[in-house]
């Protein structure tokens, strides 16, 4: 029995850890420009398929790989932030969120006209091996997904706390208007954001290419309304918390596929209104206070 | 010599014209006030020298520098530091870290860190909570921070927005102590306030703006003994 459970929980954890690298995207961007960048999952789809490009044409070693499509990815997020959602910082908020919308739209018919529209078979980039470890079996892609991702979001997390730069989002997140005013240019910061969230979408891509081995055009709007869902779920804004969401709708879905596979997605959004019931701003989320 | 000149500028938001066509200068070393009631184009004007708001007309130069078309980030550098309106710490930072990202243009290390020693030795309550998240300290201590901050970017003229308030009148007086102190060490200083009597007691010249223009000038002492100022800002 308890080697079904370890099992279950490595399963949780390596899709809760693609939930939560994606989440951290939307939860970043949220948090310091109060865009919810529908795009994001869309993102993490053309991030697949840079890995999908990058394995085919250079065939690099895997970690190599994995940071090559992370810099090209964040190129691509950094763009769309230059291009399509910048001279909208100071429109409405609905002009940013339909050009979003817009954005994630025409990333998917790029990469349908470009590529295809039928799945691809993602390449083999690590040889699997089963391991088998007292009774509890798992794969080494399986490990290295949830090892990798651990190892990012560590990563992240020191940025964010320690780092120069990591201070001045969160000072952006606190009080954008003054940011200028210490000498520090708020479009910069802006671009570090979106190539951070992008760069962690493009792993999260790679990894969900390993581990179930399809990818297409439109795998990005599921997986990243999960991927919202979890963000929201831990407290948008928040990035312990968009981890925290991932890898609690990680666990939450393969239990619920356990009992029930065909009620896993109507899952990820009942919990979703649960949470946001019991507490409003989520998990981690602060209370909303007024500025006095 | 003038550090500072702001010459016959025009700001607007939109239809509303804040700012039609107002001048003054701050001479290197001095503190300048300028007063007016609520709506005047105070915080404007400040906001304006900042780079945070595009000019419709005028000039504004440093050191004979022209401000206009850098972005407000690259003014700080040139050494502008301003202390905004409502203090605005970046309260889920704390007093260490919102000191620290102050200094992002700075590349002078030994310098950097003989200003942390001096600030919180100007500040020993801000030394005592370098830990503590901004949002969580109290009204004066903000300001102190705020203040704090705005040295560690070593502007060669500071802007004070309304440094006094919502302040008791003990945390008033320490203020403006401070403001003195910091002038005192080669620092110019152009001080908007409400608190007039406060102002013209710490100040070398100042100027009244009213609806967008400067309609009084002079030193001090003369705005003090001026029966206009006495009246509208000195509680008669
Ligand atoms: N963001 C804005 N949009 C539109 N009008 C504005 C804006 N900010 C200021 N104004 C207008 O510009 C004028 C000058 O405002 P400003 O904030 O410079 O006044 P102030 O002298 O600093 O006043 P206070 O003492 O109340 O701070 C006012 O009429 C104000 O209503
Ligand atoms: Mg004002």
């Amino acid at each position: 029995m308890y080697t079904v459970i370890i099992q279950q929980a490595l399963n949780a954890l390596q899709l809760g850890a693609i939930y939560a690298l994606i989440a951290l995207g939307y939860s970043m961007v949220y948090g310091i420009i109060r865009l919810i960048n529908f795009a994001h999952g869309d993102i993490f789809m053309v991030g697949a398929y840079i890995g999908l490009g990058v394995a085919l044409f250079l065939k690099p070693p895997f970690l190599v790989l994995v940071l090559v499509t992370m810099g090209l990815t964040a190129l691509l997020g950094v763009t769309i932030e230059r291009v399509a959602y910048r001279r909208l910082r100071h429109a409405q908020r609905m002009s940013a969120v339909i050009t979003a919308l817009g954005v994630g739209i025409f990333l998917e018919n790029f990469v349908r006209a470009a590529i295809s529209a039928n799945p691809q078979a993602y390449p083999v980039l690590i040889a699997p091996r089963t391991l088998s470890l007292s009774g509890v079996s798992t794969t080494n892609v399986q490990l290295m997904v949830i090892g990798v991702s651990i190892a990012l979001m560590l990563v992240l997390r020191y940025i964010i706390r320690q780092t120069m730069l990591g201070k001045a989002m969160r000072a952006v997140s606190d009080n954008k208007e003054v940011v200028p005013l210490m000498g520090i240019n708020l479009n910069l910061i802006v671009s570090a954001t979106f190539a951070l969230g992008s760069a962690l979408a493009a792993a999260g891509g790679i990894f969900y290419g390993q581990a179930y081995p399809m990818i297409d055009p439109y795998m990005g709007i599921v997986i990243g309304w999960k991927a919202f869902i979890s963000a929201v779920m831990g407290g948008i804004g928040q990035v312990d918390g968009a981890m925290l969401g991932g890898f609690i709708l990680g666990t939450v879905e393969v239990i619920g596929a356990t009992f029930r596979s065909t009620l896993r997605d109507g899952i990820a959004f009942a919990i979703l209104i649960l949470v946001l019931l019991i507490k409003p701003t989520g998990l981690l989320g602060r209370p909303v206070t007024k500025k006095v | 010599m003038k550090l500072l000149e702001f010459l016959d500028v025009e700001v607007a938001y939109g239809a509303i014209v804040a700012l039609q066509g107002v001048s003054f200068q701050v001479e290197e070393g001095e503190i300048v006030t300028l007063l007016g009631a609520n709506g005047a184009g105070k915080s404007t004007t400040l906001r304006t020298i900042s780079g945070l708001l595009p000019l419709r007309r005028g000039e504004v130069r440093l050191g004979g520098v022209d401000l206009r078309k850098l972005p407000a980030h690259e003014i700080v550098a040139r050494g502008i530091a301003h202390v905004p309106e409502g203090r605005g710490i970046f309260a889920n930072l704390t007093v260490q870290e919102n000191l620290e990202l102050a200094t992002w243009t700075r590349k002078d290390k030994a310098q950097v860190a003989a200003d942390f020693r001096y600030v919180y030795e100007l500040f020993p309550r801000l030394g005592e909570r370098r830990r503590q998240l901004g949002g969580t300290l109290s009204g004066g201590e903000q300001q102190m921070l705020a203040v704090a901050r705005a040295l560690m970017t070593r502007g060669r003229v500071m802007l004070l927005d309304e440094p006094s308030m919502g302040l008791s009148p003990l945390l008033v007086k320490e203020i403006f102590r401070t403001i003195g102190e910091i002038n005192a060490r080669g620092t110019t200083i152009l001080l908007v306030e409400q608190n007039a009597h406060m102002a013209l007691k710490i100040a070398h010249r100042g100027y009244v703006l009213e609806t967008g223009r400067v309609v009084l000038a002079g030193t001090a002492a003369e705005l003090a003994a001026d029966p206009r100022v006495k009246e509208a800002y000195l509680g008669g």
